[in-house]
């Protein structure tokens, strides 16, 4: 027979890492000023230019970020240095989206400005596509983003408790909200601009977690109905042990498409795939480590009673 | 082999043949119409030529028309040529899979093609201020359904072909114009609120204007654009003599799936305005004590005075044109004197189009006017940049894919391949017949679907190893690694599929495309993966001296 391995020894340690993880990347996360919200959430605009090399001046970052000075622009290099093509975005001031009146004059008129900027001071620049979002739009964005998540937590718990057993529903949840937050606080210590995609991306790790801790737990499930002369603690990491492989092969083969969008992808889904990557290893370590011990230490709880 | 496995290979491969023949439209070769005015000159032609000289496309050119075919003919595109000197029209072709298959294409998004994207809300203040009181989530929601109207009814002014006009949520509204070249223009169809017009219909002229109109546009339409439109009305006053105190306009229609309105027929109008948008105060539908759809409305006094003499003796049946933005929208006839300030409009209208109705006339009451709250503007380049790093990104994920499913399950791995490459075909082929529109999210919900296809095929691959690491013989290996599995996969992929429909609910266009690839791809793995890869396994478990398996 195989060896099976003491996963749930290791319960207290894994969930103080976690914590530690969690807390320190907040606080980072919390020193640096909070979280990037791109203009999706605040409002803003960002321009795609392609720029033609000039007689004297080569083209940089830092150049065009000095001569837009006046705008506070973020400028950002897209693909290749010889493409010459870079990313610029401003994001409307707070005093701005304060201001009901100013709401859609503002926005409007000042990427013009900066187009008029870029005009004059690189003749030969081309706009390849310019966004301009309004500040209402981040507020609805920011509201639907709490409510689904709420759904995605209530829906799979219930789920969860009707297919299983209630225990499964709360370590289903834990787990859940474990990787939302740890990916979150990634995100915000990392300064990833958060957008629409990374939400998206957000979003998409509720499916994905729950789909490998559901697969132990199906484990967990049937080794408790087939042997009833072991301890639910070797159950478990029976269970673990035996889904062991496929859990690390199927976290492979996605990683291996999502890798694969991160370094070919293109600047657009550069953040939206780095939040898949980490994401998905933290809900493989949670399935593991975190989705099982608390429904061992919910069992042993309601055992007490 | 049974008779059932029969059934099955003859389900599976027509399944296989129809799934093929519905991406030919997406993934084969499309063609372009451009048809040219036999005024236009050599030097228009070469123009449209020069276009296309690259080995991407092919040509075929017949006197005034050219036929343009190639991979890359997209809406955009066709938006393009539409501008170019001498060009009467251009459309793109369909392709012969879709002349009898129930089979749409799918279409690129504008971050792939170019075009420009809007969010436009109703200024919900400036009515508050209006009505004096605040607007509840209905109001706000009735308010955006009229806005919605009014977008549509001006949809000819973008000069753009496959725009995509749609609410999101109660409160905005989403527009796409692939390839459109004036954002400028655009931004100023939006600016202003609709005008609404109520005019008496002049019958005979009416009539002589439709004989004319059936001899002359016996087989073809009446042009989208509404400067072309003005043109054929121009002809058609010309022909039947119009005094100038008459005027021919449009009868419009509104398609039922895709709100579009599009004029059908002319009509002849005096060009004296009877009632004007703002005498009327409110428009609802009601039923009548016969139980028919009904529009119900109320004047205002100054109103009522004017509907009164419209409505009088000398008018009963004659026909009242309800005219928004210079298109007829309704011209019901006159049956009896109004005086009390309220009447109905009764016809054969279903509830909905009673309702677009009465939204028409609301925007005579109480205008929208409209805010674009994000705008969004994509070269044509750019698109054709993120497609290519988007394929790239695809076909080197799928390759890492397969080589390691071969090198993990050996010949298992080849046929886990195979079923993925079916995942792939039958999810373009759903797609397809969506008429789903491929963004880039689009492109990474299909490559996540498919790393997580794998997954069912780990699951079953690693279940038979241990039914046969405990001595089960090859073809109960098979058997019970594809029962035992099936409920944990089915529960794994409902929990995906629910995250899927919550981001779809999302409702802003990226991330519904994003999640509805992820959805389909994860029904299709389920397919494949419970489905067709065992009726493999079942095809080989019938050779009864298997003994051991490529796993």
């Amino acid at each position: 027979m195989e060896r099976t391995i003491d996963f749930l020894k290791y319960r207290y340690i894994a969930i103080g890492a976690s914590l530690l993880f969690i807390i320190v990347l907040g606080i980072g996360t919390f020193m640096k000023g909070g979280f990037n919200y791109g203009i999706d959430f605040v409002g803003g605009h960002k321009i795609i230019a392609k720029f033609q090399d000039s007689q004297d001046v080569p083209v940089n970052e830092g150049v065009i970020r000095r001569a837009l000075s006046d705008f506070g622009a973020k400028v950002q290099q897209i693909g290749d240095e010889s493409k010459k093509t870079y990313i610029i975005i401003t994001k409307l001031e707070e005093a701005a989206s304060d201001n009901v009146q100013n709401d859609d004059k503002v926005p409007v008129s000042k990427i013009e400005l900066l187009k008029k900027a870029l005009n004059e001071k690189f003749p030969g620049v081309s706009i390849e596509s310019e966004e301009t979002v309004g500040p209402s739009i981040g507020d609805y964005l920011r509201k639907a983003a709490w409510k689904l998540s709420l759904m995605a937590i209530v829906l799979m718990s219930v789920y969860l408790a009707f297919r299983f057993e209630i225990k499964f529903a709360v370590g289903g949840m834990v787990a859940l909200i474990h990787d939302i937050v740890m990916s979150i606080v990634f995100c915000g210590f990392m300064g990833i601009e958060i957008d629409i995609q990374v939400l998206a991306a957000l979003l998409t790790l509720y499916g994905y977690s729950i789909n490998d801790t559901i697969v132990i737990f199906d484990r967990i499930r049937e080794t408790n109905q087939l042997e009833s002369k072991i301890t639910f603690t070797e159950i478990i990491n029976k269970a673990i042990t035996q889904t062991m492989t496929r859990t690390i092969l199927t976290s492979l083969t996605t990683l291996f498409a999502i890798l694969a969008l991160f370094f070919f992808g293109g600047e657009t889904l550069h953040d939206f795939s780095l939040v898949l990557i980490v994401g998905i290893i933290i809900g493989t370590y949670s399935s593991i480590f975190i989705a099982s011990p608390v429904v061992y230490g919910w069992e042993k709880l309601v055992a007490k009673k | 082999m049974n008779r059932g496995m029969v059934y099955k290979s003859i389900f599976i491969i027509s399944l296989i043949v129809f799934a093929v023949l519905l991406i030919l439209p997406t993934v084969g070769t499309k063609s372009m119409e451009i048809r040219f005015y036999d005024s236009a000159t050599e030097q228009d032609i070469d123009a449209v030529k020069e276009r296309f000289s690259s080995d991407q496309y092919k040509l075929k050119i017949n006197d005034k028309t050219i036929i343009v075919s190639g991979r890359n003919v997209t809406d955009a595109i066709m938006n393009e040529m539409k501008i170019y000197n001498g060009v009467a029209d251009a459309k793109i072709l369909d392709h012969w899979a879709q002349k009898f298959l129930p089979a749409k294409k799918i279409t690129l998004g504008l971050d792939l093609q170019g075009g420009m994207y809007l969010v436009l809300q109703a200024d919900f203040e400036g009515i508050e201020k209006k009505v004096g009181r605040e607007l509840t989530e209905k109001d706000k929601n009735e308010i955006t359904q009229q806005a919605l109207e009014i977008i549509r009814n001006r949809i000819d002014k973008f000069g753009v072909s496959e725009p995509s006009i749609r609410p999101r949520g109660n409160e905005a509204i989403e527009v796409q114009l692939p390839g459109v070249k004036d954002p400028t223009g655009v931004k100023k169809a939006f600016g202003d609120t609709g005008t609404l017009e109520y005019r008496l219909v002049d019958d005979t002229y009416s009539k002589a204007a439709m004989e004319w109109f059936a001899q002359n546009y016996k087989d073809k339409s009446l042009p989208e654009r509404f400067d072309d439109l003005v043109l054929v009305a121009e002809d058609i006053s010309k022909a039947i003599n119009l005094p100038n105190t008459l005027e021919v306009l449009f009868d419009y229609d509104r398609n039922h799936d895709t709100g579009v309105v599009s004029p059908k027929y002319p009509m002849v109008l005096q060009k004296e305005i009877s009632l004007s948008g703002t005498d009327i105060q409110e428009a609802t539908v009601d039923r009548d004590e016969r139980g028919r759809v009904v529009v119900a409305f109320k004047t205002t006094a100054d109103g009522s005075l004017k509907f009164a003499k419209v409505t009088s003796e000398q008018n009963h049946g004659r026909r009242l044109a309800i005219v928004l933005d210079k298109k007829i929208r309704s011209a019901p006839a006159i049956q009896t004197t109004i005086t009390a300030g309220a009447g109905t409009i009764t016809g054969s209208f279903t509830y909905n189009e009673a309702l677009v109705l009465a939204r028409v006339i609301k925007e005579g009451a109480l205008p929208v006017s409209l805010k674009i709250a994000e705008e969004r503007t994509v070269g044509p380049s750019l698109g054709q940049d993120s497609i290519e790093a988007g394929v790239k990104a695809f076909l080197i994920g799928l390759a890492g894919i397969f080589i390691f499913a071969i090198v993990y399950y050996k010949a298992a791995g080849i046929i886990a391949d195979f079923g993925l490459v079916l995942n792939l075909v039958f999810s373009i082929a759903i797609l397809s017949m969506l008429g789903f529109t491929l963004t880039i999210p689009g492109i990474a919900g299909m490559l996540l679907s498919i790393g997580m296809a794998i997954d069912a095929n780990v699951l079953i691959y690693e279940r038979i190893k241990e039914e046969l690491r405990r001595g089960k013989s090859v073809r109960i290996a098979i058997e019970n690694g594809f029962d035992r599995v099936f409920w944990t996969i089915f529960d794994a992929n409902l929990t995906t599929i629910l995250a899927a429909f919550i981001l779809y609910q999302y409702g802003t266009g990226p991330i519904k495309g994003f999640a509805v690839t992820l959805f389909v791809g994860i029904l299709v793995s389920m397919f494949v993966a419970l489905y067709v890869t065992r009726y493999v396994y079942e095809l080989m478990s019938l050779n009864k001296k298997m003994t051991k398996l490529s796993i």
